[in-house]
């Protein structure tokens, strides 16, 4: 089975019928998706913020993904379950289109950058935990989360745009 | 008030949004950039009023998340006007239009008071609240746009 081909499946399923059927279906989840984005992107930018010693530079690193990072992750999950449902319905749109693919692979970039900075960078935390101004790797890290969230963001309104 | 939408619309920069699908699609999605600077920051700062979040912030700190919410209106009151002025006069005359702009002023204005209270009174107890009132005004809004948009 192609990739092509599971997208075929996916946008004749249950749930996908149900999605452009319902009246409601489509506006309630894309609503979702809209302000998941404040809960994920707006909360993870105040996170990636401090790493890059521009944002509540008083509060160790540490302290400031504990209290901000929960949010996030909450958010993220919100733009998951809408976003999954959005693919399901129109997953061969979505297959050819551009804009959808770059909207991914930036989002798989975003994880690997994520992955890097808790599996290597993290580990010197103890000494610059309280530090306003975060080693070179640790302001990468913000910076390039920050950048390719913002290029999510562009990709994903503007596919809606060219994907019907 | 009519006429001067009509006028807005008829301008060139407005007809040439409205006459090119992939200019609209730049402007909203940058418009979204600016909902998530405004909104993320107006919930970060709601967790940090209500003592969730960044304990013993100084008001520097908090006037951060201002400048972050300044920023974000920038984006999104340019690149809103672009995209109203191409279709000003349906827009003036919806509904959740002017529920948004509504609600725009509301969020504005507590904004404002927010961060001149904690310049002048941090330890205030009306913070707490006001940070909240603040970030549902400005859901408000985001929600409104949505409606707008997907509604029409």
């Amino acid at each position: 089975m192609s990739l092509l081909d599971l997208c075929t499946w996916l946008e004749n399923s249950p749930v996908a019928i149900l999605m452009k059927e319902s009246l409601w279906g489509f506006p309630i989840v894309v609503t979702m998706h809209v302000m998941g984005v404040a809960l994920s992107v707006g909360t993870l930018t105040w996170f990636d913020l401090r790493l890059v010693g521009a944002g509540f530079t008083r509060t160790p690193i540490t302290q400031v993904y504990r209290r901000v990072m929960p949010w996030a992750f909450l958010g993220f999950a919100v733009m998951a379950v809408s976003g999954g449902l959005l693919f399901v319905a129109y997953a061969t749109n979505a297959y050819r289109n551009n804009f959808f693919w770059i909207k991914m692979s930036a989002m798989a970039l975003a994880g690997v950058n994520a992955g890097a900075y808790h599996l290597i960078t993290e580990r010197t935390i103890t000494s610059w935990d309280a530090s306003p101004r975060p080693p070179i790797a640790a302001r990468l890290a913000g910076m390039t989360s920050m950048v390719l969230w913002t290029i999510v963001i562009l990709m994903g309104r503007t596919l809606s745009y060219t994907m019907f | 008030m009519a006429d001067f939408f009509a006028w807005l619309q008829s301008t060139s920069i407005a007809r040439a949004v409205a006459e090119t699908q992939m200019l609209i699609a730049a402007l909203s999605a940058i418009h979204l950039i600016g909902l998530a600077l405004v909104v993320g920051s107006a919930f970060v700062s709601a967790l940090a009023l209500a003592g969730l979040a960044f304990p013993g912030w100084s008001s520097a700190e908090m006037a951060a998340t201002g400048r972050a919410a300044l920023v974000g209106l920038c984006i999104s009151v340019g690149t809103g006007a672009l995209m109203f002025a191409s279709r000003a006069e349906a827009a003036s005359q919806n509904g959740f239009f002017q529920l948004k702009m509504l609600l725009f002023v509301a969020a504005a204005l507590c904004q404002l008071a927010i961060h001149r209270v904690v310049r002048r009174a941090p330890s205030s107890l009306a913070l707490r609240p006001a940070g909240v009132l603040g970030l549902a005004l400005w859901v408000g809004v985001a929600l409104a746009g949505c409606a707008f948009i997907l509604l029409e």
